[in-house]
């Protein structure tokens, strides 16, 4: 960064560029326009004898000069005196690759002004020939002038082959710049005749005025079609990626395009009806407006011109903040403050962060953004977001959104800014990590009783996914509804033991408090709306209510109640995630009770939206999601997308983020055209995300070790294996969700920003489909050994029915039956209450350890086996005993 | 801090650097030079309306000649500057910035002032009081324009000064504390009151061969003021001379031969244009004024090496050749120079068809 930056935060500079820049083009197009009036009126009147209409161009060039020459010509060395100040490498750029263009412009310039003089100091002086001489120089210079200034105008959007050859005819002459000169052209017409309402008004005698106003209204209305003609030529001139970005991603140019179309209709409408008879005052009303939306007119069209161009200043060079690629590759690596010359703070501390924010501001967001200004004004944009979701927004700046350059520099220095913005301009505490209130710790239970002597059953229950999350959010949205699925087997014991799913029943019910999940959250208010199902209260989407039968499923030897709608707020209070489901096998004839056990139903509703997307816990400032913060949500992806579900929510009318986004876990096929639910959240979300390891996984997941679920509880989290290591890092983990939807556009965009480790590569990643592609624990495991040292899951997955939670073991015992769910494998180490989630283990064996582990096959079996049936290297003492022993 | 450290990275530049220092050097001097007619020209007619002299020499005032003028002073003004920043954009835009406040009101003051001029003509008759208040707003506006490019000029040469910025980023930095920049200043308005006497003779003259009209005291009085104003000038000057970093002086007297030697003949050039105004030698005076200004505008220009020797020197410029473009541009310079020949000398034809 080589210049000093004016610091103009009120204003800001690119307001400053656009009051001088829109007041000069609408003058310079009347200049060019109005030269080739003055050139053809003067031409009829000397043809047709027309003293009026003579003495009428005398008018106009008198009101012509004054105001194309005086404020026209001083307003455009005006533009070249504040890009300059506001962007002086961009200004440098132009000026010396272009300088000869420049010089050029400046020839036509001095005999645009010497013709425009003798032409009005000389007008009865000359002859008629000589007069429409020098009429018709003054338009040929002034349209030579448009000629080159249009060619470096259209440069700074459509470099074209200048990017590889860096030739001054390659840049000037620019894919746009044909479309762009017939367009200024037709603009520059039409103005002439806004302009010949106004002095026509000024005759005095009211036949000459009508028949004028009726000729300046040729001038307005013939030019229509083919400019029209040539602004969908510019449009389709541009990039697609430009024109999608700019007209589809970009929402600016939404009300700036909607302005220009609108205004162009209001000209030539308004326009077409001044060439009827009118009071002399109607006129002058009509056309004194005409004028103010013309100024309107190809302001709205220089703005989207501007907006077009975004994230750049010139296209493809230099970002509006200065920044080039090669500058921000520097400053990524040394440092923004310090690879930049005019910076107090070379390097963030402790002490100068809140200043050095404030310089990192002024280098990298000063150029388009405002404090508390006209013009996207920061205040109002950072508003909605907190210090973490600052943060995140610097971090993906320029990567899903493409028309904001990326910030370049540290970590240290995005934190910096993020704080500058945070603190200084919000006026919010300094930042610390979202609170999470302590969840309400139950008491120990007791293990249930087993009687390894004469219990003939042993049964084992498990949550089918180990952590169920719920958005409680109904009223506004719901990405998943509480719906807890449990699973079983009953084993008779015995020398060979024996899977039983037939002739008895398995029957549960909710622990003590939990029966009523109506009474805490809104879902079933909304379910009719969501899903389209009328439920009774209590009862889930599965017909399943909180105490109830599980069906069987031989398919796997099993048994499943599935969608059971508990929620972890216990009536007393409180939020528990991990509420005990109680389980007793009842033989079908007898009515004897063979088995009883209980196993967690693990639900949370810790969803960490809040630490970007503003709120507080929805339950005891420690889990939920409130209506703040789901309002936000809301807000960004209408905002984004061009959707109304913030509006659509507050009529009563919430959405199922799956009926778009189509999700296996929920069987919903969404729109075809989305991204599939997992892949949008984390494909997205990985580009903003400012941690790159596990922690970016906390961020949202319920694993934060200070919340009030800690999910990740199985023995690997004790073992100091994290998320990233089974999952890939964030980014990884949205790539590969991503490639498998890379026929689609978004994913496209959304993948071209996110790294994946060298030894993988962005070709290597095996996409995936959530839920049904996994990584797998033989990933790791190679035949069921201890794991490598660099161990990872990554890019290893398994595909559905292999999957761990489906598999069964060469016995037809489920893996997960033993070892118990995902995140929660045995032994769990659970925040709560150490062995809440070890209960079958602690019935079973009186220990933590999988079912069966260190050779207690007497679970099951009543005389030992002497093969690895269930699978190899069973037979073995169990390898992390130090994590279990006190 | 190291002023060096500040200096931005200069962009390559598209043919070699003598190119574009030539072509500032010669529309600089032309710049100055109908510059000077405006505001001198502002001056006197201000003067002429104090006055109050019927009969005074000053009659007619410039009154008619001066928007005209304007827009050629700042139309000739543009192609030198944008000279200057292909050689020195990147001091040039520095020192904008750090007085872009000051340095941008420019504009709106330039428009005022533009359109003051024609209030002025325009209202002189009808509305006098009017037209009088807005000759003093265009001169004071002028004014400030002239001293906002003396500020910015001066800063944009001392990067050791640039160091103010971190104490104050709203554009508000001037160079008032540089002991060249006031003498440096006159030596730009003495010299336009001075040429704008001048220009008056020259046109009295104009209008005598034309209308055949006795114009001998006006051409006398514009002669004098010529002459008592290089005077005056030649005082400034050597005051400004004074007031320059000691080494720069010694490089103009004797130390650097060139700078020695232009600054001598810019100086015997100007007392040679004193004794023929004097002397009433219309032709020989504005002869002699225009190697008064070449020298001078050259002078200016080797100032500027001095100092930025420390920082910069041409040969830091990478040249990134387009002489192609240059071609073109020349080719278009005399279409262009032709077209504007052509159409005054249809002018011209005019007049003298009609005499």
């Amino acid at each position: 960064m080589n210049y000093p930056i004016w610091e103009t935060l009120t204003i800001g500079g690119g307001t400053l560029v656009a009051i001088i820049a829109i007041f000069h083009v609408y003058i310079a197009h009347l200049a060019v326009g109005g030269g080739a009036l003055l050139w053809l009126a003067d031409l009829k009147a000397e043809r047709e004898g027309d003293e009026r209409m003579r003495a009428y161009v005398k008018k106009y060039v008198w009101f012509f000069l004054l105001l194309t020459m005086v404020a026209g010509g001083m307003s455009g060395v005006g533009i070249w005196f504040v890009i300059a100040l506001v962007n002086p490498a961009a200004t440098s750029h132009l000026i010396h690759n272009f300088v000869f263009g420049w010089a050029i412009e400046w020839v036509f310039f001095v005999g645009e002004i010497v013709a425009l003089l003798i032409y009005y100091y000389k007008f009865d002086d000359l002859d008629v020939k000589q007069r429409h001489t020098v009429a018709f120089l003054y338009f040929l210079f002034a349209w030579l002038s448009l000629f080159v200034i249009n060619g470096i105008l259209a440069y700074m959007l459509t470099p074209g082959a200048w990017l590889e050859t860096g030739s001054f005819w390659d840049g000037f002459l620019n894919p746009s710049f044909f479309p762009s000169l017939f367009f200024r052209t037709g603009m520059a017409i039409t103005i002439a005749g806004l302009f010949g309402f106004a002095t026509a008004l000024a005759l005095k005698d009211e036949e000459t005025q009508t028949r004028l106003t009726r000729y300046s209204a040729k001038w307005l209305l013939y030019p229509l079609l083919p400019t029209a003609l040539s602004a969908v030529w510019y449009y389709y001139s541009l990039p697609p990626e430009v024109r999608f970005v700019a007209f589809d991603l970009n929402a600016q140019s939404h009300p700036f395009v909607a302005k220009f179309l609108g205004m162009s209709v209001v000209l030539f409408a308004v326009g077409a009806a001044l060439v009827t008879r009118m009071p002399r005052a109607a006129r002058l009303i009509l056309v004194s407006f005409l004028i103010v939306v013309g100024l309107g007119w190809i302001g709205a069209f220089e703005y989207v011109r501007e907006i077009a161009r975004k994230p750049y200043v010139l296209r493809e060079v230099m970002y509006s903040n200065s920044f080039t690629d090669e500058l921000g590759e520097l400053a990524d690596k040394e440092g923004a403050l310090a690879t930049a010359k005019w910076t107090k703070i070379k390097q963030v501390t402790e002490e100068n962060r809140l200043e050095a924010g404030k310089e990192l501001f002024l280098l990298q967001c000063g150029a388009c953004h405002t404090v508390g200004g006209i013009r996207n004004d920061i205040v109002g944009r950072a508003e909605r977001l907190t210090y973490l979701g600052l943060l995140a927004a610097i971090e993906g700046q320029g990567k899903a959104l493409t028309y904001m350059p990326k910030f370049y520099g540290t970590r240290a220095e995005k934190e910096a800014l993020a704080e500058y913005i945070a603190v200084e301009l919000l006026g919010r505490e300094p930042f610390t990590h979202v609170k999470t209130a302590p969840p309400t710790y139950p008491d120990p239970a007791e293990p249930l009783p087993f009687d390894a002597a004469r219990d003939e059953y042993v049964l084992l229950v498990w949550n089918d996914l180990g952590m169920h999350c719920i958005s409680d959010s109904d009223p506004r949205f719901v990405i998943l509804p509480p719906a807890n699925t449990l699973e079983a087997q009953l084993i008779k014991r015995g020398a060979k033991p024996e899977i039983v799913d037939e002739g008895v029943t398995l029957v549960y019910r909710v622990e003590e408090g939990f029966e009523n999940p109506s009474a805490h959250v809104e879902f079933w208010d909304y379910a009719e709306k969501i899903f389209g199902a009328k439920l009774e209260k209590n009862v889930g989407l599965a017909g399943l209510g909180m105490q109830g039968e599980f069906h069987r499923n031989p398919a796997t030897q099993s048994f499943v109640a599935e969608l059971i709608p508990v929620v972890p707020y216990p009536d007393g209070g409180g939020v528990n995630p991990y509420p005990y489901f109680y389980v007793e096998a009842i033989d079908d004839e007898t009515g004897e009770v063979l088995q009883r056990t209980r196993a967690v139903a693990p639900t949370s509703t810790e969803m960490g939206c809040l630490n970007c997307h503003q709120g507080d816990w929805r339950v005891e400032g420690a889990a939920g999601v409130s209506n703040k913060t789901a309002d936000n949500i809301l807000a960004v992806h209408d905002r984004i997308n061009g959707t109304t579900l913030l509006e659509d929510a507050l009529a009563g009318e919430p959405k199922l983020c799956q009926s778009c986004h189509a999700d296996p876990a929920l069987g919903a096929e969404g729109d075809p055209d989305v991204l599939n639910f997992s892949a949008a959240l984390h494909g997205w979300h990985a580009n903003y995300m400012p941690y790159d390891d596990y922690r970016a996984c906390q961020m949202c997941h319920p694993s934060h070790p200070n919340g009030s679920t800690s999910c990740n509880r199985g023995v690997h989290s004790q073992a100091g294996v994290h998320c990233d290591d089974c999952h890939g890092t964030m980014e990884e983990h949205g790539y590969s969700l991503l490639k498998a939807e890379a026929h689609k556009e978004p994913a496209r965009r959304l993948m071209k920003n996110l790294d994946v480790r060298e030894s993988v590569g962005k070709a290597g990643v095996i996409p995936r489909t959530p839920w049904l592609v996994e990584p797998d624990c033989l990933g790791c495991h190679t035949r069921f050994q201890a794991s490598e040292a660099a161990f990872t899951g990554f890019n290893k997955w398994q595909y559905r029915q292999n999957l761990y939670r489906f598999r069964t073991d060469g016995a037809g015992v489920r893996c997960i039956a033993c070892h118990n769910s995902t995140h929660a494998v045995y032994p769990a180490f659970n925040a709560l209450e150490e062995n809440r989630d070890n209960s079958q283990p602690m019935q079973y064996q009186g220990n933590q350890l999988p079912i069966g582990a260190e050779r207690n096959c007497a679970v099951c079996h009543k005389t030992t086996p002497s093969v690895e049936l269930h699978h190899p290297n069973i037979l073995r003492p169990f390898r992390n005993r130090v994590l279990i022993e006190p | 801090m190291d002023p060096t450290n500040l200096v931005p990275s200069p962009d390559s530049i598209p043919a070699a650097a003598w190119i574009f220092e030539a072509l500032d050097v010669l529309l600089f001097a032309l710049h100055i030079l109908v510059v000077d007619i405006v505001v001198g020209g502002v001056l006197l007619t201000i003067y002429f309306h104090l006055t109050q002299r019927k009969k005074s020499a000053l009659q007619p005032p410039d009154s008619d000649r001066l928007p005209t003028a304007t827009a050629i002073a700042v139309n000739l003004g543009v192609a030198p500057l944008l000279f200057l920043q292909v050689l020195y954009g990147h001091f040039f835009y520095t020192s904008s910035v750090l007085m872009a406040t000051f340095w941008l009101l420019v504009i709106p003051l330039l428009i005022l002032g533009y359109y003051g001029l024609y209030v002025h003509r325009r209202k002189l008759s009808g509305a006098p009081v009017l037209a009088k208040t807005f000759l003093v707003l265009s001169a004071l506006a002028l004014l400030y324009i002239g001293f906002m490019f003396v500020n910015n000029i001066t800063l944009m040469y001392q990067p050791a000064k640039w160091a103010a910025y971190f104490d104050n980023r709203a554009g508000t930095i001037l160079n008032l504390g540089d002991p060249t920049l006031v003498p440096r200043y006159l030596h730009f308005v003495v010299a336009a009151v001075a040429v704008a006497g001048l220009f008056r003779a020259a046109v009295a003259r104009f209008r005598e061969n034309r209308k055949g009209t006795d114009e001998t005291a006006t051409k006398r009085a514009g002669l004098r003021i010529f002459a008592f104003g290089s005077m005056a000038q030649a005082l400034v000057g050597f005051v400004f001379l004074a007031t320059l970093p000691g080494d720069f002086i010694l490089q103009f007297l004797g130390g650097d031969l060139f700078s020695t030697t232009v600054l001598l003949l810019g100086v015997g050039l100007a007392f040679a244009a004193i004794a023929a105004a004097l002397r009433n030698n219309l032709d020989a005076t504005l002869y002699l004024l225009g190697g008064v200004i070449l020298a001078m505008v050259v002078n200016r220009a080797n100032l500027r090496m001095m100092y930025l020797e420390p920082y910069f020197t041409h040969d830091a410029l990478e040249v990134d050749p387009q002489y192609g473009v240059f071609a073109v541009f020349l080719a278009v310079l005399v279409v262009g120079v032709g077209s504007v020949v052509y159409m005054l000398r249809m002018v011209v034809s005019k007049k003298e068809a009609s005499l």
